[in-house]
């Protein structure tokens, strides 16, 4: 291993390693048979030590800031210190790879799950472990929307009035940047509420049918109805009207001709939010 | 300011400019943007398809644009992330940038983004090493590179170089150009104990095709680069300096956290041009006794337009 490489191996595992400044660096010393005091040049204000306190400290609050700024809501429901706890616990388990600072929080969601015990035994335990999990799905999934490709450079300007899926329901399509989420909790209102700096509600448990999408760099999340979310869940996966409609029936035991019926007032407003578009 | 075409590597003098960040979109989609052109951090735009996008399409279209990145790791010895270099080029290929840079510092090694600037031990080792790399990267952009000098809290005792010398030698190795960040020389200069005058002196100025300026945050025992205040009298003196050793090069206001209203931007990075002629605003380093400070060189933008 070249000078080079083991300096930067022994700084870079004192940085993203948790624990006390005095026993990373020791422990990298000894890793790396390095002594810090000879590696790193103390100043007259300075030592060595407190120099590579600076990266270290920054390092955590550096991501600490962007990992708070894609999960406002959860931090809101955790409280700042608690969510902290959660952050720095994901940071030492997953360290960022990617240059992207965009991907830091993609895996949040994933690790506070793997983190909730095994068994749960109350209503109370479900919404203590639950709900965060569902609410960084929740705000991951805005986050997602707000980046990737929409609608913006696919449909024709004045396209939301016409209503020719009367006729060629063929033409039906769901948005590119259309997700559908499935909770257990309602949290629209939450987090909208912290969005708007109001004081939101804890809501209790109740199965949730969300949607999230982007219509001209607009981002919209709304509660669906159980065969909207369904209808909308089966066009995604197969483009296909009709039988997006059956399946939809089928799950959820509605007759296809109330489907449709249904179908015929709610397609405008799913064209105006985006969540469909015609091509 | 007149926009001088230069030899700096056949790069022109911009003018004035500051840097595209989120909370500026609305006023910048509605207003004349007033500046001269602007410095995109280039990690914010890839693989982003969303409003900030949208709204750097229309800058780009009314103003020169240039990109600048944090996370190229010029100086890491992990492999060169070759997929991030294309991304770069297919952002390069939207934007249509005058240039490209980035920073003479490594971001992680062993497949870890630190996402901080970290600093390079400044030895023939290391310039071998940042000569080979800077010179892939310029085949694969097929453009110059330009490198900005990092703010940097650590010197290393391995280090035979000073910055000035490794960033000459880097110059001669590779044809690359220089991003010249005033207030990272007087940071380091303040940190690390060395005359930031005779730093600017001692470069080579025909290769500085852009300045920095930026105001950084005195945590008593060092300078942090916290780009969340104004720019303080001494940045500024720096910066005539520079201006008056390359002859005049493209000037941009880093401004990354508490920013401003976009007036307030433009109006102190307008403060250059009285710096030029010879009056410098009187604006000491913000102090500050709070500990967690933080340098976020990043800019992160979670932007999202919700309804």
């Amino acid at each position: 291993m070249s000078e080079l490489t083991t300096l930067q191996k022994w700084l870079t595992s004192i940085i993203v390693r948790p624990g006390m400044l005095d026993d990373k660096i020791r422990l990298a010393d000894e890793y790396y048979q390095l002594k810090n005091d000879k590696v790193i040049r103390p100043s007259l204000r300075l030592s060595a030590k407190q120099k590579i306190e600076i990266y270290s400290k920054g390092y955590i609050l550096r991501l600490l800031e962007c990992i708070e700024a894609e999960y406002p809501a959860l931090n809101k429901l955790l409280g700042q210190n608690l969510f902290h706890t959660f952050v720095k616990a994901y940071l030492v388990q997953l360290p960022p790879n990617s240059p992207d600072l965009y991907n830091l929080g993609e895996a949040f969601p994933a690790f506070l799950k793997a983190s909730q015990p095994q068994t749960t035994h109350s209503d109370t335990d479900v919404l203590m472990y639950n709900l965060p999990v569902d609410l960084a799905m929740f705000e991951r999934c805005i986050a997602e929307v707000s980046r990737i490709e929409g609608l913006e450079n696919r449909i024709k300007e004045g396209a939301d009035n016409q209503m020719p899926y009367l006729f060629n329901t063929t033409a039906i399509y769901t948005s590119p940047c259309l997700k559908l989420l499935r909770l257990q909790f309602p949290l629209v209102d939450f987090v909208q509420s912290v969005y708007n700096d109001l004081e939101p509600e804890i809501p209790v448990t109740q199965d949730s049918f969300v949607c999230v999408c982007r219509k001209n760099y607009r981002i919209n999340f709304h509660e669906l109805e159980a065969w909207q979310w369904h209808f909308l869940n089966r066009l995604q996966n197969k483009p296909n009207y009709m039988a997006a409609v059956i399946d939809t029936a089928t799950i959820c035991s509605i007759p296809t001709d109330t489907i449709m019926a249904d179908l015929i007032l709610w397609i405008p407003v799913a064209i105006s939010f985006g969540y469909v578009y015609l091509k | 300011m007149d926009t001088i075409a230069t030899n700096r590597l056949g790069l022109p003098n911009l003018g004035l400019g500051v840097g595209l960040r989120s909370k500026h979109y609305s006023h910048l989609m509605q207003n004349d943007p007033v500046v001269d052109w602007f410095e995109i951090i280039s990690e914010n735009y890839m693989n982003n398809f969303g409003y900030g996008r949208h709204v750097l399409s229309h800058i780009a279209s009314i103003r020169p644009v240039v990109m600048h990145g944090v996370s190229m790791s010029v100086g890491s010895t992990d492999p060169l992330n070759l997929d991030y270099l294309k991304q770069l080029k297919q952002l390069a290929d939207f934007v249509n940038p005058v240039w490209i840079s980035d920073h003479l510092c490594w971001t992680g090694v062993a497949n870890i983004n630190t996402h901080d600037l970290l600093p390079l031990p400044l030895t023939v080792e290391s310039l071998h090493h940042v000569a080979n790399r800077v010179n892939q990267i310029q085949d694969i952009l097929q453009r110059p590179l330009i490198l900005e000098n990092p703010s940097t809290y650590l010197e290393f005792e391995s280090s035979t170089l000073h910055e000035w010398e490794f960033l000459s030698e880097l110059v001669n190795r590779t044809g690359c150009g220089l991003l010249l960040d005033v207030n990272n020389v007087f940071v380091s200069g303040f940190n690390h104990g060395f005359d930031p005058e005779f730093y600017i002196r001692n470069i080579p100025h025909k290769s500085v095709v852009q300045i920095h300026v930026a105001g950084p945050t005195d945590c008593d025992t060092y300078l942090l680069d916290t780009h969340d205040q104004p720019v303080p009298t001494q940045v500024w003196k720096l910066y005539q300096l520079a201006q008056e050793l390359t002859g005049g090069v493209s000037t941009l206001l880093e401004w990354d956290a508490n920013i401003p209203e976009y007036p307030e931007l433009v109006a102190e990075v307008q403060k250059a041009k009285e710096v030029l002629k010879g009056r410098l605003p009187n604006v000491p380093v913000y102090r500050t006794s709070a500990v967690d400070v933080v340098s976020n060189p990043v800019n992160h933008q979670m932007q999202a337009t919700h309804e």
